[in-house]
């Protein structure tokens, strides 16, 4: 069963790739696209990039070397369109906070750049599981394409929950989808490019990776095409019993409160 | 090896960090009653004090310098617990007020969305201010600005009444302990 080329590795590859471009054809059917164009793009063509790569895998006159030459594109197709989903999802999640958006912006872009070096550096120390460049280079830029990108999604997480921005609901679940994959991935390709692992545990890292995806795919169309259930809209502010706020504490009435507040404010503003 | 092992430890932080704020979104509860019994009131005047550089002249030339600096680091310290409270209550203030920001009346809506930018304006400061804090903690003789934290807090004040007010006329919001 966990077999290279068996008929659970072959729908792993073949199943979330041809899922993610019936989602790409949902979303253009449905217009949601129109907010998401990175993510469209980046759900059509990776997902055909990917079913290309397969099929230069089982078509016999296809040559080790140009599959993996077009691997090599593929991998470097899809990271370019991951950065332009991250792009795209970190300004709709700034976009209603104009006081930050400045300040998130420059901190993305210095992340990325912090980023960049860290993993050329990993990418410089790391040594390569294959004499062949083109596949152990192949390797080495699937472990640099996920530690930027996992750095870059942690980053916008980090700095969501830090500043308690409300995300909607489309863009949570397309960074959560590709937020697990990148660090899954990022690990694995981590071990594959660096410990030398026996042919055995690399089979197993494979059906990893590729069930890993698939649960991401799912995940996109669970957050994307579920409607989300309405929340009621708060609408009390009610001070806690006995704390400062309380008019029973205070002792004072409401509007006795109030007129005690703004005085106290304009005397602190205007001192 | 060493180099797989640190990018699969950050990976494994990584992951357990998004699926945690996967799992503290799915649980928020969407009713701000508990929001509020969270806000610590600042005494505002005091946090005026400590931050005032006229108090910390004064000391400078009454203390010697080991005893100045001594005393500068325990008024930083206290400064320290003052920013980092007023920054918690920013982040409670941004719940609160995005949770208002649909409301069918305009000028709550409007009011919302001022609480909401002028909280995350303090929640930036707050953490500006408490990193200098800390720098200010190694070398207590520099000097510290953390006059934008107290600024934005009592910007805040206004911004947080004016919604509570407007949500619930009877029973306002209160940030700070000056009353």
């Amino acid at each position: 069963m966990l077999q290279a080329h068996s008929l659970l590795w072959d729908y792993l590859w073949v199943g979330p790739n041809a899922l993610l471009l019936a989602l790409g054809l949902i979303l253009w059917r449905r217009g949601t696209w129109r907010a998401f164009h990175a993510f469209l793009a980046f759900a059509v063509f990776s997902a055909v990039g990917q079913i290309t790569v397969f099929a230069a895998d089982i078509i016999p006159s296809v040559s080790a070397e140009n599959f993996w030459r077009v691997d090599w594109v593929s991998l470097l197709l899809e990271s370019f369109l991951k950065f332009f989903v991250i792009g795209e999802v970190f300004s709709r999640v700034l976009k209603p906070y104009p006081s930050i958006s400045k300040l998130g912006r420059l901190l993305v872009s210095g992340i990325g750049i912090v980023l960049v070096l860290v993993a050329a550096l990993t990418a410089a120390y790391s040594r390569g599981d294959s004499a062949v460049y083109l596949i152990s280079g192949a390797h080495i830029l699937e472990q640099t394409s996920f530690l930027i990108e996992s750095g870059l999604i942690f980053f916008l997480f980090l700095f969501a929950a830090y500043f308690q921005l409300s995300w909607d609901r489309l863009s949570f679940g397309i960074l959560l989808g590709l937020g697990i994959s990148a660090c899954v991935h990022l690990a694995t390709w981590a071990i594959l490019a660096n410990a030398d692992p026996s042919p055995r545990v690399r089979t197993l890292f494979a059906f990893l990776i590729m069930a890993v995806y698939h649960v991401c795919v799912l995940i996109w169309f669970y957050y994307l095409l579920v409607p989300e259930k309405k929340r009621s809209s708060l609408q009390l502010i009610t001070p806690a019993k006995g704390s400062l706020g309380d008019p029973l504490t205070t002792g004072a009435t409401h509007a006795e409160t109030l007129d005690v507040w703004n005085r106290e404010l304009g005397r602190l503003v205007n001192q | 090896m060493t180099l797989a092992i640190i990018l699969v430890i950050a990976a494994a932080v990584g992951l357990i960090f998004i699926l945690g704020m996967t799992v503290t979104r799915s649980l928020r509860v969407p009713e701000n009653s508990s929001l509020a019994a969270k806000i610590q009131p600042i005494d505002v005047e005091a946090f005026r004090n400590l931050i005032d550089p006229a108090e910390d002249d004064y000391l400078r030339r009454r203390l010697s310098a080991s005893e100045f600096r001594l005393v500068r680091r325990q008024r930083l310290r206290a400064m320290a617990a003052y920013v980092q409270t007023a920054g918690r209550n920013a982040a409670v203030l941004v719940l609160m007020g995005q949770s208002a920001l649909t409301a069918s009346d305009a000028d709550t809506a409007e009011a919302a969305r001022r609480l909401v930018d002028n909280a995350l304006l303090l929640r930036r400061n707050a953490a500006i201010a408490l990193f200098r804090i800390y720098v200010a903690l190694a070398w207590p003789n520099s000097g510290l600005a953390a006059v934008s934290v107290l600024h934005s807090y009592e910007q805040l004040n206004g911004t947080a009444m004016l919604l509570g007010r407007l949500q619930r006329p009877a029973v306002p919001v209160r940030i700070s302990a000056t009353l």
